[in-house]
């Protein structure tokens, strides 16, 4: 049962990631696998300090290059060394090992608390990545940090909105909801008038989405910091995650709202023929529609997501990404410069990860340059998808914690939900199982923990 | 060892004309055990350095208990209690074995009769149809599985049925599975059948049995121990079911979870979750049943396989 099974896991693994083409912040598809675009990779005694980056941000090499050309005593060798959870296993395994981690990586918001919690992070606010605080939306840096010590430098978020198809909704006489009452009066209307199309496709699969729906609801399922070991407090059914989850429990089984998950064929498909009318995405969704549903274009319409109470501006973040240094880095001045400085507040970099990556970046110089704002996107009809519902959406997000066993969380959550689509329960109780097992989880893991609110 | 007597040994040189002692005899045994360790020395040196030491690092392993706070510490068989009493665990070895209940009787099932056919029958179309049988186990599992995956597609289905849906999931997993290697255990037990003696099924076409009764009375008997061979590697292959499940998980994380088969448990654990010690653990818990399971297999059919 040696190698024969270690290759095969190996191989589906990578091909899982190839099946589910990766739903993952803003990154559909990996571009290319060369090392650093340095034309001086020779030039080891000439005071020049190479940089180990791991990354898998799409169109990547440009703003590698770009960096190797604006700099003189730092350059980039950059590695795709596997989207998401390959890239982590990776990591960790060497970090574990010691040795073969690069001096920056790459890592997504809820993965942070995770990789952090081997304590193989270095606090970039030694080497002055507090000056840059600013520069950040605050949301986005406090992801990355805890207090003065910072573990990560954003660079780009998830901020949600509501993806619709305008001709559509001309079609069938809907309005573009302000509430989430309202989405489910259109969805009714819709059903009325077309059994076989739904308003969405809920996304059970995908543990972010979830998460990001129970931001905007002002949930905090857990309360965790770095610095507070080993305390956490688990708090995943709470009124706020209750009314979330009653909610779509109703959509999906009153045939409202599609359960198939997300990144499969299927649901690809259902974007593309007018299957599902809206699309609640994120940030980086507008790229991502519109490689999967290019058919589609200049039908589609970006609005802000519907609210629980009218009038309000509550908003969720779904995905978003940071350069994290390891402690393996012999340069760790260098290494902070590099994850400070990479996308930074640098115009020539963002076009690049904007136009051809579709980051939303968590930069304020950037999110309020009017190339960024007023950017018109010929598949939403030449709307200003940016400045018009994301930039605004980004402005709205609050604070929010994630645990340090992410994949494990993130792994029951959505099986405990699809159990509940499999056998028609209910998802509240889908709700108390996850909760149940994952406090327990976290108390065998060592954590003290608290499950009151 | 000498030299000349490398070369004696190589060149298979008897050293006519000398009287040899008997001394000499058992030294010249030992020169020849001493160039077979150095032929096998290379394999020998790979399975220990990939097979034998990772075994026992994984036991090792799994000897120790580490959580995210409060480091490692040694627990003896602490996680294999853990193992025993884990109820996630135990419902994926529950489905495995029910897979392989159904699964390994269907194809081998399948195997067998198509075996008996192309055996049985002699036309052009005999070779197409073992070379179309044999087809799917030319393709790699991964690309086999991510083709039935498109296949399944509730959309997408010639079908029409939502065939990943939680009731229906093991069936369609079964499909692949069958799909996949009923052709290779079909040139298995077709090779069995090539085997045997011709005269004996003369013998029995001459007493006037017919193709059915001959297949039952002889055929099959003869080659029971092919078949043996055929249901181990089944039995091992389902208790072991991996590749197939995760690459369907996407498609349906509600039916099959984290833990849906021990193999898919051990890998989440070690790769998402970093409990390698209670993943060591998982895996030697399912070796352990594996061993087990094969062992009673051939327990009970000792006798006919002739493997004693």
């Amino acid at each position: 049962m040696g190698k024969q099974r270690r290759f095969s896991r190996r191989a589906g693994r990578l091909l899982t990631v190839s099946l589910a083409l990766s739903l993952l912040a803003a990154c559909s598809g990996g571009s290319s696998t060369a090392a650093g675009g340095s034309a001086k990779t020779a030039g080891a005694g000439s005071g020049v300090t190479h940089i180990k980056v791991w990354a898998w941000y799409p169109s990547f090499q440009p703003v590698v290059d770009h960096f190797n050309a604006t700099h003189k005593n730092v350059q980039i060798d950059w590695t795709n060394a596997g989207t998401g959870g390959d890239e982590y296993t990776k990591l960790q395994t060497a970090l574990k090992a010691g040795k073969g981690a690069p001096d920056v990586v790459m890592l997504e918001f809820q993965e942070l608390p995770t990789i952090n919690l081997t304590k193989h992070l270095v606090d970039m606010g030694k080497y002055g990545a507090n000056s840059i605080q600013g520069n950040y939306v605050d949301w986005a840096w406090k992801q990355s940090s805890d207090g003065a010590k910072v573990y990560a430098i954003p660079v780009d978020a998830g901020p949600m909105g509501l993806l619709y198809r305008s001709d559509l909704f001309k079609k069938y006489g809907l309005s573009v909801p302000k509430t989430w009452d309202e989405y489910q009066q259109d969805a009714r209307t819709l059903k009325a008038k077309n059994p076989k199309a739904f308003i969405t496709d809920f996304g059970a699969s995908d543990a972010g989405f979830m998460t990001g729906l129970f931001w905007q609801a002002g949930a905090k399922p857990y309360t965790y910091s770095a610095s507070n070991l080993p305390n956490i407090r688990v708090n995943l059914n709470s009124p706020q995650t209750q009314k979330v989850m009653a909610y779509w429990d109703g959509m999906v089984k009153s045939g409202l709202a599609d359960s198939t998950s997300y990144g499969t064929t299927d649901f690809y498909s259902g974007l593309s023929t007018g299957k599902y009318l809206t699309y609640i995405a994120a940030g980086w969704g507008p790229g991502y529609l519109q490689s999967v549903a290019k058919k589609t274009a200049g039908k589609w319409r970006a609005a802000a997501l519907p609210q629980w109470t009218a009038g309000a501006n509550a908003q969720g973040d779904w995905g978003g990404s940071s350069f994290a240094v390891t402690d393996q880095t012999t340069h760790p001045q260098q290494a902070t410069q590099v994850a400070m400085e990479i996308f930074g507040t640098d115009q020539d970099a963002w076009k690049i990860g904007i136009d051809q990556a579709y980051l939303f970046p968590t930069v304020k110089p950037i999110l309020d340059w009017s190339y960024f704002r007023n950017k018109k996107y010929s598949f939403f009809g030449g709307q200003a998808v940016n400045g018009d519902v994301f930039g605004p959406a980004s402005a709205g997000v609050g604070t929010f914690d994630w645990t340090p066993f992410n994949d494990y969380v993130a792994g029951q959550l959505t099986a405990d939900v699809g159990q509940a689509i499999q056998h028609k329960t209910s998802f509240l109780d889908a709700l108390k199982a996850t909760q149940s097992t994952v406090a327990g989880y976290a108390q065998k893991q060592g954590f003290k923990v608290a499950t009151t609110p | 060892m000498s030299a000349d007597a490398r070369t004696d040994v190589m060149a298979g040189r008897p050293s006519p004309g000398r009287p040899r002692t008997r001394r000499r005899r058992r030294r010249s045994v030992h020169q020849q055990a001493g160039v077979g360790l150095l032929f096998v020395a290379p394999f020998t040196v790979l399975l220990v350095l990939f097979l034998l030491l990772p075994l026992g690092y994984a036991f090792k392993l799994s000897l120790y208990r580490s959580t995210l706070i409060g480091g490692n510490v040694f627990s003896g068989l602490g996680n294999y209690r853990d193992v025993w009493s884990d109820p996630l665990f135990r419902r994926g070895v529950y489905r495995v074995l029910l897979f392989g209940l159904v699964q390994t009787p269907v194809m081998i099932g399948v195997a067998l009769v198509a075996a008996l056919m192309i055996d049985a029958l002699t036309s052009r179309f005999t070779r197409l149809f073992r070379l179309a049988m044999f087809a799917p186990y030319a393709v790699p599992v991964v690309i086999g599985t991510l083709m039935w995956g498109y296949l399944y597609s509730p959309s997408f289905s010639p079908m029409h049925v939502n065939l990943i849906a939680d009731h229906v999931m093991l069936f369609s997993l079964g499909n692949i599975v069958t799909w996949q290697w009923a052709g290779y255990n079909m040139i298995i037990l077709y090779a069995a059948l090539q085997g045997l003696p011709r005269e004996i099924l003369e013998a029995a076409r001459v007493d006037g049995a017919g193709q059915i009764r001959t297949a039952f009375s002889v055929k099959i008997p003869m080659v029971s121990s092919a078949l043996v061979l055929t249901v181990i590697f089944t039995i091992i292959g389902t208790l072991q079911f991996f590749t197939e499940p995760l690459l369907l998980q996407p498609l349906n994380r509600g039916t099959i979870t984290n833990s849906y088969t021990p193999n898919v448990y051990a890998f989440y654990q070690a790769f998402s979750y970093q409990q390698y010690n209670y993943s060591a653990a998982v895996s030697f818990a399912l070796g352990a049943l594996v061993f087990v399971g094969s062992y009673i297999f051939l327990f009970i059919t000792r006798k006919r396989s002739g493997l004693q």
